[in-house]
Order: C-alpha cells, then sequence, then structure tokens
C-alpha cells in the first residue's frame, strides 16, 4: 500500500514542489500550512511520515518536532526536517529546550538543507521508513 | 646681650682714666684712647658700639673724630663730652649724628643716663636689625616658594596634552606651549610678544569671534568647546577643538586663554571606523543577498521541476502551479533589484499637489483582499483636515504599502491564533503642523533586540521570505521628504508605526516659488 506522507511548510511554493515529488514516486502526499495545522493532521491522518519545515507561523517547526517525539503515541513516525535552517541551530534550540523541560528528544532522521534534490528527499524518505 | 664695649677718647688723661675704672665698675669693657688720631685707630681695632669723645681735643677735635667713625660704622653710638661755650659744637655734632651729650665735669647719673640711652638705642637697632633680617629671609623664602610655583605652573603648561595659549588683553599672545606650538604650526618665538602677532593672525574666525564675544559680554567661565580647524602658515589643517576663558583682576579684563585639543588622531581613527564598519556592512549585505537569492532559487528549482513533471505527465494543474512558482519568484528577484536601486540611489523627493488621504485609501484598496481572506480586519481613520499638499506621493505610497505589508505579516506570524486581527491606520495633523501616518497592528509585536535592528539592512524577521531591506528602504523615503518614522512595539500585543512628514497645503505651496531652496 502506498505510504501517507504529512508535508508542514508555510510556503506554497516548497508545498507545491514536495507534493509533485511525493506523487511522482508514489507516495500520498498530506499538506499543512504551520504547526499547529500539522499537529491536528498527525493525528487525523496517522501519516507514515512527516517532513517539517523550521521557520513558520503559528507554532514553529522546533515546537512540533518536540511534540511529536515526546508523545508516546507519535514518537515513532519519522519526521525529516526540510529546511533553510542550520542543522546546528536546529539542535541548539533543542539543547535549550530540553534543558528548560527537562525532557531530551532523539534528533531527526534525517535533516535536509534547502535546496533538496528529489532524489535526496525520496532516498532519504524510503530510507525512514525501512 | 654681651656687654657693649666703649672707646674713651679725652686729651686729659685724667678724665679718661676716671671715666674708664667708673665703667668698669658698672660692667663696661673699655678701650681708651688720649687724641683723636689714636681714637680711631682703636675704634678701628676694637669696634667698640659705644664711643665718649671729649669735644676740644687738639689736632683731630671730637667733630672730626665723629664724622670719621660714622663714615668706619654708622650704627656706632657716640657720646659728646662738652665744655662751657660748646654749645655750636654740640649742635654741629647732634647734626652730625652724635647720639647725646653730657656736660664737663662728668657726672656719674648723666654719664649713666646717656649711656642707658646709648645701649637702649643699640638694642633697639639690634631688634630691628633682627626683625628686618626675617624678613628679608621672609621674603626671600616667599619669593623661592612663588618661582617654584610658578615653575611649577610653568612645567604643567608646557607639558600638558592640550595646547594652552594666552593673550594679554590687547589680544597679544605672552604664553604658548609646545603643544600649542604643535597646533598653531610655529615657534614659541614666532609667536609670543610678537609685535605683530594676534589671535586673529592665528585663530579662526569664529574662534575670534567667540573669544572677543565673551570679552565682550564679560564673561566669566570656560567657552564651550566647539570644533574646528586650525590653517597653519605653511597651510596645514589641523582639526581641533577649542575651549578657553577671558581673564579678569579686579572685574578688568587682562588677559585670554584657550585651550587646544588635537582631533587629527580621533578624526584619523574615526575615519578607520567608519571604514571597518562599512566594510562589515558590504559584507552582510553580501551575505544577506546571497541568502535571500538562495531563497529564489529554490523556488524557481522547485518551479521548474513542477513544470518538468507537468510537460512529460501532460498535467495541467501541475504546469499552472509550477508556472506560477516561476512567475511568483521572477517577482521576486524584480522587487529586489527594485529595492536594490533604490536603496543604492539618492533620490530627490518628487513633489507634487497630492491628496495624502487618497494615498492611504489606495494602499488599503490594494490589500484589502489579501487581508479578507487572512482574517484581518482593516481600520482607517482619515482626518477630514488634512487637503491637498505639495508632497511625493510615491513615497507615502511606498512607505505606507510597506508598514501595512509588516503589519500583516505581523498578525499572519502570531502564534496566538485566539485573537481577532486588526490594523488601524490613522492620519491627523499635529501640532507643528506636520502630517501623521499611524499604523497599528495587535499582531505579534517585537522584542527590544529586534527593535534594535529594525532599521540595519538585510535584518529580517521573516526567515526567507524578508529581504530585510522594507523597513531600511521606507526610513531612507521618509527621511529624503526630510521626515521622521518612530515605533512603539510590545511583544505579544503589537506594534504601532508612526510617519511624520511635512505638510504644506497646495494652496501655501503654489504661492512660492516651484524649487524650493532648502537651504
Amino acid at each position: 500500500m502506498n505510504k501517507k506522507v504529512l508535508v508542514v511548510d508555510d510556503d506554497p511554493d516548497v508545498r507545491t514542489f514536495i507534493v509533485t515529488v511525493l506523487e511522482e514516486n508514489d507516495f500520498i502526499p498530506i499538506v499543512a500550512h504551520d504547526g499547529v495545522e500539522g499537529l491536528q493532521k498527525v493525528i487525523e491522518e496517522k501519516p507514515d511520515l512527516v517532513t517539517l519545515d523550521v521557520l513558520m507561523p503559528r507554532g514553529s517547526g522546533i515546537r512540533l518536532y518536540r511534540k511529536l517525539k515526546t508523545d508516546l503515541s507519535l514518537k515513532n513516525i519519522p519526521v525529516i526536517m526540510l529546511t533553510g535552517i542550520a542543522l546546528k541551530s536546529f539542535m541548539r534550540s533543542q539543547k535549550t529546550l530540553s534543558e528548560f523541560q527537562g525532557e531530551k528528544v532523539p534528533a531527526p532522521d534525517f535533516y535536509l538543507e534547502k535546496p533538496v534534490e528529489p532524489e535526496e528527499l525520496v532516498d532519504a524518505i524510503e530510507k525512514s521508513l525501512n | 646681650m654681651t656687654a657693649n664695649k666703649i672707646l674713651i677718647i679725652d686729651d686729659e688723661e685724667s678724665i679718661v682714666k676716671f671715666l674708664a675704672m667708673s665703667l668698669k665698675v658698672d660692667g663696661y669693657e673699655t678701650v681708651t684712647a688720649y687724641n683723636g688720631k689714636e681714637g680711631i685707630e682703636v675704634f678701628k681695632k676694637e669696634q667698640p658700639n659705644i664711643v665718649l669723645t671729649d669735644i676740644k681735643m687738639p689736632e683731630m677735635d671730637g667733630l672730626q673724630v665723629l664724622r670719621e667713625i660714622k663714615m668706619i660704622d654708622p650704627e656706632t653710638e657716640i657720646i659728646i663730652i662738652t665744655g662751657h661755650g660748646d654749645i655750636d659744637s654740640t649742635i654741629t655734632a647732634l647734626q652730625l649724628g652724635a647720639s647725646d651729650f653730657i656736660n664737663k665735669p662728668v657726672k656719674d647719673e648723666a654719664l649713666a643716663i646717656a649711656l642707658k640711652r646709648a645701649e637702649a638705642k643699640i638694642f633697639m637697632r639690634g631688634q630691628l636689625n633682627e626683625y628686618t633680617g626675617n624678613l628679608e629671609d621672609k621674603i626671600e623664602e616667599a619669593t623661592q616658594e612663588i618661582k617654584r610655583r610658578s615653575n611649577f605652573q610653568k612645567l604643567l603648561i608646557r607639558s600638558s596634552n592640550d595646547g594652552i595659549a594666552a593673550t594679554d588683553k590687547n589680544w597679544k599672545f605672552v604664553i604658548c606651549n609646545p603643544e600649542a606650538e604643535k597646533i598653531f604650526g610655529c615657534k614659541y618665538s614666532e609667536v609670543v610678544n610678537k609685535k605683530n602677532m594676534n589671535i586673529e593672525s592665528i585663530y579662526t574666525k569664529d574662534m575670534v569671534k567667540a573669544f572677543k564675544n565673551a570679552a565682550k559680554d564679560g564673561q566669566d567661565e570656560n567657552l564651550e568647546w566647539k570644533e574646528t580647524s586650525l590653517i597653519s602658515k605653511d597651510g596645514k589643517h589641523t582639526p581641533i577643538k577649542f575651549s578657553g576663558r577671558i581673564l579678569y583682576q579686579h572685574d578688568k579684563m587682562i588677559g585670554s586663554v584657550a585651550f587646544f585639543q588635537d582631533l587629527t588622531d580621533i578624526k584619523r581613527l574615526e575615519k578607520e571606523l567608519v571604514e571597518s564598519e562599512k566594510m562589515a556592512a558590504v559584507g552582510q549585505t553580501v551575505s544577506g543577498l546571497a541568502h535571500y537569492i538562495k531563497n529564489i532559487l529554490i523556488g524557481l528549482k522547485g518551479g521548474s521541476y513542477v513544470v518538468d513533471v507537468g510537460l512529460s505527465k501532460n498535467k495541467t494543474d501541475k504546469l499552472i502551479a509550477g508556472w506560477s512558482t516561476i512567475k511568483k519568484n521572477i517577482g521576486r528577484v524584480s522587487d529586489l533589484v527594485q529595492d536594490l536601486i533604490t536603496y543604492s540611489k539618492e533620490r530627490e523627493p518628487e513633489y507634487q499637489t497630492c491628496s495624502p488621504n487618497g494615498i492611504v485609501t489606495e494602499v488599503i484598496d490594494l490589500i484589502e483582499d489579501f487581508a479578507k481572506t487572512n482574517n484581518i480586519k482593516i481600520a482607517k481613520k482619515l482626518s477630514p483636515e488634512i487637503k491637498e499638499a505639495s508632497m511625493d506621493p510615491q513615497t507615502i505610497h511606498r512607505a505606507l504599502l510597506n508598514l501595512v505589508t509588516n503589519a500583516m505579516d505581523a498578525c499572519l506570524d502570531d502564534a496566538n491564533a485566539e485573537k481577532d486581527f486588526k490594523i488601524s491606520i490613522r492620519t491627523s495633523l499635529d501640532s507643528s503642523n506636520l502630517l501623521c501616518i499611524e499604523v497599528e497592528d495587535n499582531g505579534s509585536g517585537m522584542n527590544e533586540d529586534t527593535q534594535k535592528k529594525l532599521f540595519s539592512s538585510f535584518f529580517s524577521t521573516k526567515g526567507g521570505k524578508g529581504t530585510g531591506l522594507g523597513l531600511l528602504l521606507t526610513k531612507k523615503l521618509i527621511e529624503e521628504h526630510k521626515g521622521t518614522i518612530s515605533i512603539e512595539t510590545n511583544l505579544g500585543k503589537g506594534t504601532t508605526f508612526t510617519i511624520k512628514l511635512p505638510y504644506e497645503t497646495a494652496a501655501i505651496k503654489s504661492q512660492k516659488p516651484a524649487k524650493e531652496d532648502l537651504s
């Protein structure tokens, strides 16, 4: 059966692009425009994988990532970060939040910096799902 | 005090012996002589304080003795022994400086009184000498102290890092320290006490004016530090800071003093700092630009991928979606180029008669649809006081559009989804007749750090979606229009931007020549 992938990104151009890449590679894409909608869609649609942007209005990717990784029923969903922010900055902010909230989160399965090549993305998705 | 030594001179040996004996008994030391000549010899040898001399003596008489002794030591007390009928010579003796006289035959009491007087005189003179001596010492001491202090002050003035130059009341130089020589570009000897040298030969016109005005007004405090540039006689410009004051003694001007600081090094450092900041800004600009262009490229690449898919699979929806991404990003490139051109060019506002309220309405019309789809309410409150004015409509349009777009972004960026977002745009005239345009939003607001960086180039809170040029350009446009832009913001509550622009109604403006001279 084809796998469901949730694309969380506030940029319509990025969504169009990722959705097209996913369709071309036989995935079923679902989209969310921001962190809040992202969480809602994760719960409703139970995707097999999430691609997540970091800088978004209404609930950043940093927060959504924490929520996914600290929720028992959601933490096994693989997450691929797909962003213009360097991994270092992302992990630094996660570390700060970990210290603040007293709860550690693992590093994402894949961290892809934009611009991402379609093959690179598909490769990361397939590796994460196996 | 040691006993006084007395010289007795008389040609009558018995009198000499009698007097010597009786004085010795009284505790005096005595020396004797039997004629004037011998008297002088003994006087020279023994140096007595008091001389008793007969007035009538053969060869050298008492008056002669008196004269000679007074010549040798004018402080010697000389008592004349006189006989009957010597009144004239006695008077002469007194005129010549004899201190007393006693009559023959010499009586003990009379002698004792005369001697006491002489001794008292000697004592007094001794005291006086002591005092005078002390006084001289004191004066010497004081003189030394004054010298020491004046040397100290001279040294201070000489070694001061500031240039110091002083003039007399006729503005001629009396002091010029080495630092001042350096600043003036002339030697001490060419400046101080030179007939043709006064402050006008060296100070700038402004400095001369400052000093002369201070003197005229009787100003008794330091002149305010001011910056200027001195030009030495060989044409060298030295940037300086100067102060100084008029000097008074008993309310009368006695001169002036000026202090100089050479700003050459400071100016050089300032310039270097500006240069290095410029270089840093260039670096920032380049990296900011690279980041923004990278984002456009991502869009273009993604778009072309989607178009490729549409072409190969013959899917019109993909073609449309991809093409729209590409067009949008082409738009972003052309906006960026436009912004960069505006940013890099000096632009004079193009004044024309226009209605500020009309422009505000135009801008609101432009963004209303977008606001509606994002559930943002737009409210406007335009003052009817504002009529047509002479302004650059493009400046107002662009600045306002930018601020309103920012306000909408601030609403969209707000994590609090419960809010009813609202943007208010108000126009008014303030008390100093400036046109005020306020744009208020109840969006995310900003923290202090963001507020500080707000007007710096390529700073953006919008990730890859902002050029970081918007507010910078708005500020530039407003300032070129002789206006100001200010901000009030509250994190989580919202932000208000206020633009103030000079407002001249068209009617007033038309009476003036078309091109206004701003100087």
